[in-house]
């Protein structure tokens, strides 16, 4: 088991945004994480990686209790993210954008020449290759999004939240960005995708996991989950 | 690089020189106000530029560095270990305003530094009413010379110290900070850690600065030592110049120096700062990039008329 999260409850002033929430997540799973607006699935992802603190609750992760951890502890302890609205780091190059993350994340590396060296590998896996000199406010919305996975990537994790890297996509952009998703997959990283497109997720993952006014309501495999009355109510409305 | 790099040793050997061919005072007083400026300018660089932490309380530093450093070369210190010592007392304040200082973050930050430095003024104004003057052993041998040659010697140690932490890991973290501090925290980054450590080199070369100018300073009334003038000198120098580069404060602080000669020549005293005031606002708004942006600018549209032409 990778992560257990237990009886996590995290409300905004009298919103309850995820209520006694508990799942685990074992190493190597593609977990899909679904649910209409608002049902609390970045607040989530705020909370696993540390961008909020839960009322109460916790969240194990390798078997180290890391709830209440600042980001940058939680990221060295090996999980990544992405944000929903990519935050490039505008004024920088792609390369540069990605070796924050090689020089600060799990195995850091020191030497600036070697991370130049290892980042353009990386930039090449996430369809970038070649444009690593490139300003990152140049790039367009598909590329942010790809450069935000470079950058979560080269921090070395076990464990990767996507935060919607799908949602706005073209067709054939989707093709692709679900085959990079499965190439992390391949790669022995675990992932947690939240995404709107239901195409996409019931693709790419071996278990979803529902959510509604921040509880879960459904988890399984994809095709039965869908069949789920409780979800086709949460997302149809009755 | 490498051609920057043997223009800059030009430059230095150039300026290491020039108390050998010339003893006009004016030109002495003004080179050694560009070396100074420098220096002054690379330390706000580091945290206003770099990390993108805009201090509007640098002068406390610089107050402090050159406090601290004047009354203990004063009271017989070597003039080396009084110049540490000073920098060594800005960064000590540095550690102690820094924790509570990072707690505000955008405009507050801002307004936080800069009324902590206008604090340290108006006490020392109140305190120290005196002004200190030079003892009169030291004013009969008081000569430019040594003056310029320590300011030149830190102005090479301020940019070379900034030109390595442009390309060190190290800088590498400030900038991802000054971009987007969440995306830095998400990738790792200590962001607290690593702006309390930029804080700390620029507060100690900002002391640095100070010192030297108390050793240049014949008299120096102790509130003036932290007037907001030299926060905004150096931060219109390094708008000017080019924000968050090497040489922008190098390009800056030699066409401030100019300019600032060229205005008390033809402009009642103290409206050149006025000139400045719009002027900045002119950079801010239309030339982001200062200096440096506008050459390169003009450089990318050579080399494109180039390419066009072949």
């Amino acid at each position: 088991m990778i992560l257990e999260v237990k009886n996590l409850l995290k409300s905004f002033g009298g919103l309850v945004a995820i209520k006694d929430l508990d799942f685990t997540v074992s190493g190597g799973e593609i977990i899909g994480l679904i649910g209409p607006n608002g049902s609390g699935k970045t607040t989530l992802f705020n909370l696993i990686s540390g961008f909020l603190k839960p009322d109460s609750g916790g969240i194990r992760f390798n078997g180290n209790d890391i709830t209440g951890l600042k980001p940058h502890r939680i990221c060295r302890n090996g999980i990544a993210r992405t944000f929903q609205l990519t935050k490039p780091f505008g004024g920088l190059t792609a390369l540069q954008n990605v070796m924050v993350g090689r020089m600060y994340g799990v195995e850091r590396v020191g030497s600036v020449r070697q991370a130049e060296e290892e980042c353009e590998k990386i930039l090449e896996f996430a369809g970038l290759g070649g444009r690593g000199l490139l300003l990152a406010s140049s790039f367009s919305i598909v590329d942010r999004k790809r450069l935000e996975i470079a950058r979560a990537l080269a921090t070395k994790p076990k464990l990767l939240l996507l935060d919607e890297m799908m949602s706005g996509l073209p067709h054939t952009e989707m093709e692709e960005a679900l085959q990079l998703v499965r190439a992390i997959g391949h790669s022995g990283i675990t992932l947690i995708v939240v995404e709107h497109v239901m195409k996409a997720i019931l693709d790419v993952s071996n278990r979803l996991i529902v959510l509604n006014h921040g509880e879960k309501i459904a988890e399984g495999k994809p095709q039965e989950v869908v069949r789920n009355e409780k979800v086709i109510e949460a997302y149809l409305g009755e | 690089m490498g051609k920057v790099f043997s223009i800059s040793g030009v430059v230095v050997v150039l300026l290491a020189l020039v108390p050998l061919l010339t003893a006009r005072t004016d030109v002495m007083t003004w080179l050694t106000f560009t070396l100074l400026y420098v220096t002054l300018s690379q330390s706000w660089n580091i945290i206003g530029g770099y990390t993108g932490q805009q201090n509007l309380g640098h002068a406390a530093f610089f107050g402090i560095g050159a406090l601290a450093a004047r009354y203990l070369w004063l009271s017989g210190m070597p003039l080396p270990l009084a110049l540490l010592a000073g920098s060594l007392a800005a960064a000590t304040f540095a550690i102690i305003i820094g924790f509570p200082a990072f707690r505000l973050k955008g405009i507050y930050f801002v307004i936080g530094t800069l009324v902590l430095a206008e604090i340290l003024r108006i006490i020392f104004d109140t305190v120290l009413p005196r002004a200190s003057v030079l003892p009169s052993r030291l004013l009969n041998t008081y000569s430019l010379t040594p003056r310029y040659y320590l300011n030149l010697v830190i102005a090479v140690l301020a940019v070379g110290s900034v030109y390595w932490i442009s390309r060190s890991k190290f800088g590498l973290g400030l900038m991802s900070i000054r971009e987007n501090e969440d995306a830095a925290e998400a990738s790792g980054v200590n962001t607290q850690k690593q702006k309390l450590l930029a804080f700390l080199v620029s507060t100690f070369m900002s002391g640095l600065a100070g010192g030297t100018y108390a050793y240049y300073a014949s008299a120096a009334q102790p509130g003036y030592l932290f007037s907001a003038v030299w926060t905004f000198d150096a931060v219109i120098i390094v708008f000017v110049g080019g924000v968050g580069t090497i040489w922008g404060p190098v390009i800056g602080s030699v066409f401030f120096v100019l300019l600032q000669q060229l205005l008390s020549l033809y402009l009642p005293g103290g409206t050149h700062v006025l000139v400045f005031g719009i002027l900045f606002i002119l950079v801010v708004l239309f030339l982001p990039g200062g200096l440096i942006g506008l050459w390169k600018k003009i450089r990318g549209l050579e080399s494109k008329k180039r390419e066009r032409s072949h």
